[in-house]
């Protein structure tokens, strides 16, 4: 109402403003640039890194590859002319991505009938019809080669499983999951600071894990050779790549 | 090195060299060399004209060509002569050809018997006292001398080698790249001499190339890529077995 507490004419209050939360800007500031596209340190011509990305962005015009993260649960058909019906389909979960360039891979983990199978494939192969991401989690590491050695129920997955619906398309969710393993020997010493997991659940006695510690190379942290940093050339490609695929 | 797929999906690697700033330099007749063919002095690379002597630059001056980091000598018929000052680009390769690279290997300094000639050496253990790594006899007793060209130790690396018969899959006229079937001699980045193949078994192989040579000036506008029959381009849709 017009009239305030003091009787004098009330001054207009403009109404609160409203917050708004641009949803379209949130999702577009999210990029991400598939770890292929970074280019090595080393001293080939940058000449030779443009062409292999002008491949690589032809052929993800016509075929679409998924964003994915190592965690991820996919499912990739592959043409095969000894399969029936000359298609190959393959559940599992994504152990480790390497490789830079047209030659980059994936390697896929499932344990089919009590036998645990991995395949490596090529993300530029034209034999690959598709790749769906059927459950999208990141796990605490780059690398869960360590899967070998856990338990077989961490690395079955149902080869006839549905896509889990997300809605939203902001931030990978990220398990935490820590994962116990088998009895030791296992193929690499995983507790030493070398591979630096922070995914297993280690049940070795205190001693075992305080030896482990003396492989331990505190002062590469610090090494400015070994460091490479990315930011300015991730910037420019994902540029120039953004661009490109919106053509 | 890169990747590269085929129609029916087999994958083979593929080096890239790029051919830059190459001219041909000067024409040398058959009486000149006192050889069996003239021959073509071509240069590639430019290089700078200041830490040569006058004499040296006297080749790039009557060409009309700035200074070149490497001279090789082409033997070729009467009819492929070329003038000196044209430049020779990658178009002048045609995808399907067979080409021979030659270029200076690696070095690796001077090297023992087992890395440079792949002796077996000797056992780690059982009694060998401090030799594991060494040529052993080196002749028989009745010879009474080492033969010449005894594989010993020796400086390894850092000579001409020739990688034959290598096919062409694609040339990028743009940048004049030429993709080069499998591995080839030389560190990244050096210089290679790429020519014809000499096997008998690529004589015939050459399809209509373009000759004596590719010229820019021309009027056939190639287009940026030219591809192999065989090579799965990136623009078709992915590869299926009926």
């Amino acid at each position: 109402c017009r009239t305030s507490s003091d009787g004098e004419p009330a001054k207009f209050q403009p109404p609160p403003k409203p917050v708004i939360i641009d949803r379209q800007k949130q999702r577009e500031e999210r990029r991400f640039l598939s770890p292929e596209f970074i280019p090595p340190r080393g001293r080939t011509d940058p000449l030779k890194f443009y062409i292999e990305r002008k491949d690589m962005i032809q052929r993800r015009k016509v075929f679409n590859i998924p964003e994915f993260y190592v965690g991820h649960i996919l499912a990739v058909t592959t043409a095969d002319p000894y399969a029936n019906e000359k298609a190959n389909r393959f559940v599992g979960i994504c152990i480790q991505r390497g490789g830079k360039g047209l030659g980059a891979t994936f390697i896929l983990r499932n344990v089919i009938e009590d036998q645990g199978v991995e395949i490596c494939y090529e993300l530029y192969n034209p034999r690959i019809q598709a790749i769906e991401v059927l459950k999208l989690e990141k796990r605490l590491d780059d690398n869960l080669m360590y899967l070998r050695d856990a338990l077989p129920e961490y690395s079955t997955f149902d080869v006839n499983m549905k896509p889990v619906f997300r809605l939203d398309h902001e931030e990978v969710p990220v398990n935490k999951l820590q994962v116990r393993m088998k009895p030791k020997p296992w193929s690499k010493r995983w507790e030493r600071p070398k591979y630096n997991i922070k995914g297993i659940k280690f049940e070795l006695p205190e001693k075992k894990m305080k030896e482990a510690q003396k492989w331990n190379k505190p002062w590469l942290e610090f090494d400015m050779m070994r460091e490479y940093d990315t930011s300015k050339i991730e910037e420019k490609i994902w540029k120039e790549v953004s661009e490109e695929l919106k053509k | 090195m890169m990747p590269i797929w085929t129609k029916s999906g087999k994958k083979h690697a593929v080096t890239l060299l790029k051919v830059q700033d190459c001219h041909v330099l000067r024409y040398i007749s058959k009486e000149e060399s006192g050889g069996k063919t003239s021959k073509l002095l071509v240069g590639g690379k430019n290089a700078s004209p200041f830490f040569k002597s006058k004499s040296a630059m006297e080749i790039f001056e009557e060409a009309g060509v700035p200074r070149k980091q490497k001279v090789t000598t082409f033997n070729v018929t009467d009819d492929a002569i070329i003038k000196p000052g044209t430049p020779l680009y990658a178009a002048h390769f045609r995808p399907g050809q067979f080409v021979d690279v030659t270029a200076k290997t690696i070095g690796k300094g001077f090297q023992g018997v087992m890395k440079r000639w792949g002796f077996k050496g000797q056992p780690a253990s059982h009694g060998q006292t401090k030799t594991h790594r060494r040529p052993g006899a080196i002749s028989t007793n009745k010879a009474a001398k080492v033969y010449r060209g005894k594989k010993m130790p020796g400086k390894m690396g850092n000579i001409y080698r020739t990688s034959l018969g290598l096919k062409v899959w694609r040339i990028n006229t743009k940048h004049n790249i030429i993709y080069v079937n499998g591995s080839v001699p030389g560190h990244t980045n050096c210089l290679v001499k790429v020519k014809d193949s000499k096997l008998p078994t690529y004589k015939d192989c050459n399809k209509n190339p373009p000759f004596p040579t590719f010229f820019a000036d021309g009027d056939e506008n190639l287009p940026e890529d030219l591809y192999d029959d065989e090579i799965f381009q990136f623009t078709d849709p992915s590869v299926t077995y009926a």
